[in-house]
């Protein structure tokens, strides 16, 4: 089975990055948040040795690349050594929102520079009372200032642009964004925009398009509740994972949701899931 | 989309909108009833599960009126109200009498019922299946009297899977459809 699936991977068929929830709980409350991710949120931790070993399953079965997300992963005090350890199998990035990043955090995650694990930083609009109207107070001030710190301690950081389809940012507000990136070190191909997807909390606050399974990339992801369809998948509603995107309860081993994700995609026309851009 | 509350129900049943992946050909067609509704929270075993189930308790070798006889009895048998309750309408429309669906779910004798021997047999078997610890030889042997081995393989495995589907209904408390409640309603043998 590890042939078919590297084979969908060589073949573009099947994405080749797999993403693991580390945890849920998060130190914002963002306002189209997924998850519904808050500090009182259960942590729905996958655990470090369950994420390292997932990391060389995946390898094994042919998939080229990981996905850390969450919650905001660096809550958790093991996160550095757990992705050094993926990092280790295949290049990870990890989604955070930055707002950690000082004092012993940050010389903890200096271990990073040098290995294929890249940051990837949330950053919605180039002007602050914009981007903080939905991430929280200080937050643009506080991601600036972490980017330089991490590009001056030579990690890699990539930014996540996540935009509110009704409300689009000018043309002028998104090159000052493209213009703020780059001035802080961060190329334009480690800019990624999105929009948001109308699922838990965004859905319950009534944000961003509407997605299918037609309309998601089909990455495999693991919570520690399941195995799903995209990361865009395991989001919480009232408090109980949302089922709709389920691919299988087990995780482990991966073969197991991995198989089941791939006889799902068989004869699904290519280029299904590009009508809304969502990565 | 919105969650069907739990209700206070051991767990939740999916509904079409929440039905994962592997689970929604079986959403496809209506309401497929609260078996499927609870598997589909574990989709990888539905789609074993779901398959097993229909090939074990659907058409096959053995004839239907049997086969409900089996299932009513052993349900009965094991106290499952869910499958009861279902089965009794099942083994209606499978042409058993209302006197032999009352017999089979205990509130007749089966000897005034069932006055073949090829139908008591096959209830004393259900009957001891049901029990714990060894299965009396002597209702093994009656059962063999005339049926080739794969009938006999076939019954134990079809008292058996209702056994398994007897627990599982009522370790969940899975609730009867309204259907299934007016129909037992008309013929009078509502629990």
């Amino acid at each position: 089975m590890s042939t078919a699936i590297a084979e969908a991977v060589r073949h573009g068929r099947l994405p080749g990055r797999v993403w693991l929830y580390s945890n849920y709980h998060c130190n914002l409350v963002c306002t189209y948040c997924l998850t519904d991710s808050s500090p009182k949120s259960p942590r729905r931790d996958l655990a470090a040795d369950r994420m390292v070993d997932l990391a060389a399953q995946a390898r094994d079965l042919g998939f080229t690349d990981l996905g850390v997300t969450g919650g905001e992963p660096f809550l958790r005090p093991d996160m550095v050594d757990v992705l050094l350890a993926m990092a280790e199998q295949l290049p990870t990035v990890v989604l955070s929102n930055a707002t950690l990043f000082y004092g012993d955090r940050l010389t903890r995650v200096e271990a990073l520079a040098g290995h294929p694990v890249v940051i990837q930083v949330s950053l919605d609009y180039a002007d602050a009372d914009d981007n903080d109207a939905r991430r929280g107070d200080d937050n643009h001030a506080t991601v600036v200032a972490a980017i330089s710190r991490l590009v001056e301690r030579g990690i890699r950081v990539r930014i996540g642009t996540t935009l509110d389809p009704e409300v689009k940012a000018s043309d002028d507000q998104q090159a000052r964004l493209c213009a703020l990136h780059r001035s802080l070190g961060v190329a334009d191909e480690d800019h990624v925009v999105r929009p948001i997807v109308r699922r838990g909390r965004a859905d319950v606050a009534d944000l961003g398009v509407q997605a299918t399974v037609a309309d998601l990339p089909p990455e495999l992801t693991v919570t520690a509740d399941g195995a799903w369809w995209s990361p865009f998948g395991p989001t919480i509603r009232d408090g109980v994972p949302e089922t709709d995107l389920l691919i299988t309860r087990t995780t482990h081993p991966l073969v197991t949701p991995a198989t089941a994700l791939l006889r799902l995609i068989n004869g699904r026309p290519p280029g299904d899931d590009a009508r809304l851009g969502i990565r | 989309m919105s969650r069907i509350s739990v209700d206070g129900r051991p767990v939740a049943l999916i509904t079409a909108a929440e039905a994962p992946l592997l689970a929604r050909p079986y959403f496809a067609g209506g309401d497929p009833g609260p078996i499927v509704a609870a598997l589909a929270q574990v989709p990888e075993m539905l789609e074993v599960a779901a398959p097993f189930l229909a090939v074990v308790l659907g058409p096959s070798a053995i004839d239907m009126r049997t086969k409900e006889v089996v299932i009513l009895r052993t349900s009965a048998r094991a106290s499952c109200r869910y499958c009861v309750e279902a089965h009794t309408i099942v083994a209606l429309d499978s042409g058993l009498s209302t006197t032999e669906v009352h017999a089979l779910r205990g509130e007749l004798d089966t000897r005034g019922a069932f006055p073949a021997e090829e139908d008591r047999a096959v209830i004393a078997w259900c009957d001891a299946v049901v029990g714990t610890g060894s299965v009396d030889a002597a209702c093994r042997d009656r059962l063999r009297q005339g049926r080739p081995d794969h009938v006999v393989v076939e019954l134990t495995l079809l008292a058996t899977t209702t056994l398994l589907l007897n627990r599982f209904c009522t370790s969940l408390e899975l609730p009867t459809s309204s259907e299934v409640l007016a129909r037992l309603a008309a013929a009078g043998m509502a629990s």
